[in-house]
């Protein structure tokens, strides 16, 4: 086993580890299994493309970070997260915004592994590799609001954004979304930033 | 891919499609339904004009792209004009299929995706130098983030500008996912062209 696949193998079994425990008694067992059904189409995604599409330690280890913080949402029910409760009481917010921390995270730790991809296999231009990240995370973060939406008319049709995500926030979807992107360009922002200290040393 | 003109002047096919579209803008210009809607509306025209005009001194799009660029920004005109909820054409849709509200700006948001796709996919293969693959998917998923960026600045202006009217304000038409079916709309558009896109590559060889 190559010293790669050792720390992969590592981060792999911190997060098994914590999703385990995670599964015990989730607060909502449905929600539990909603939320993960796109965890396990990901990481099934990515057990399937990680020979071809080998990215690098950086990139697994912020993408760990972001299954975990996803299990731990699931846990709990994004709307429940304790984390959340206590933030929406301490600075008098109308909801819990748990979720909304989720997007950010989503945007902020995928975008790395993203730009990692592009540069290792899309053949695209280091000027380029700093704003196709932020339209990927942003195209996907939409592509899941359509999912959510479909999910939500299913489930609970005719309640809406009242319905689990939307918290009854009408412009939830746009908010989310926005998240997404920022978490994004503030991680393209922090990778610009290194990059520029490692050049001019 | 064929390496465009490089001077305007040499360019006698998109002097007259600019030229088309020119004419076309302003004869919608005058007397539009609501003029500050359709300034709002117009604000489009203008980022993608300040985008596209200096930068065709340093990097040409083929023909086809500019052509369907403009033809984009034609039927947007329309929809600027009539504001995109009283098209005319929208309305004859309605009736044709018993909708039951106008569908001319979901049309548009089709057609962002399917018009715009190639001209995306062109800048990313020849500017980005992505790969041929990679270029269809890159160009999709811009289609996607524009478009769902276009619906984060339409929850601004609603949220900011207009909260007392929230989602009855502009666009959405009382639809509580209007935000998610238009980029629906948008993305549908873009995987048509590179479906296209790839039956005319498999023909070819």
């Amino acid at each position: 086993m190559s010293e790669q696949n050792k720390s992969i193998g590592a981060l792999a079994a911190l997060c098994a580890v914590i999703w385990v425990l995670a599964a015990i008694h989730p607060v909502d067992r449905h929600a539990w299994i909603l939320e993960n059904l796109l965890l396990v189409l990901f990481v099934f995604a990515l057990s399937l493309t990680h020979r071809r599409l080998q990215l690098s330690n950086a990139s697994y280890l912020f993408i760990a970070l972001f299954i975990i913080l996803h299990t731990i949402g699931a846990h709990y029910t994004y709307a429940k997260m304790p984390i959340g409760l206590w933030t929406k009481d301490f600075l008098g917010f109308s909801r819990n915004h748990a979720d909304r921390v989720a997007h950010f995270g989503f945007g902020f730790f995928l975008a790395f592994p993203v730009r990692d991809l592009l540069l290792r296999f899309s053949g695209i231009r280091h000027g380029w590799s700093f704003w196709l990240p932020p339209a990927i995370i942003l195209a996907i973060s939409g592509f899941f609001e359509i999912l959510e939406s479909i999910v939500a008319e299913i489930v609970a049709p005719g309640k809406g954004v009242e319905w689990l995500g939307g918290q009854g926030d009408q412009w939830d979807a746009q908010n989310d979304m926005l998240s997404a992107l920022l978490g994004s360009l503030i991680m393209m922002a922090a990778v610009l930033l290194t990059n520029g200290k490692r050049k001019a040393r | 891919m064929k390496q465009p003109h490089a001077r305007f002047i040499d360019n006698s096919f998109l002097q007259i499609a600019l030229a088309c579209y020119v004419l076309f803008w302003i004869a919608l210009a005058i007397h539009p339904i609501d003029r500050s809607d359709w300034f709002l509306e117009n604000l489009l025209v203008f980022v993608t004009a300040s985008v596209l005009i200096p930068t065709y001194l340093k990097f040409q799009l083929s023909n086809l792209s500019y052509a369907l660029i403009l033809l984009f920004l034609a039927f947007h005109a329309i929809g600027a004009h009539y504001t995109y909820a009283k098209v005319p054409a929208g309305f004859w849709l309605m009736d044709l299929l018993h909708l039951k509200r106008n569908h001319y700006d979901r049309v548009i948001h089709f057609a962002f995706g399917f018009l715009l796709l190639y001209p995306m996919r062109e800048l990313f293969q020849r500017s980005a130098r992505a790969h041929e693959t990679w270029a269809v998917w890159l160009a999709a998923a811009t289609i996607a983030a524009l478009s769902s960026f276009f619906e984060i600045l339409e929850g601004i202006i609603a949220q900011v500008v207009r909260p007392d009217l929230g989602a009855a304000y502009l666009g959405t038409q009382g639809d509580i996912w209007d935000a998610q079916k238009d980029m629906t709309a948008a993305f549908l558009g873009a995987i048509l062209t590179a479906v296209l896109l790839s039956l005319r590559q498999h023909i070819r060889h």
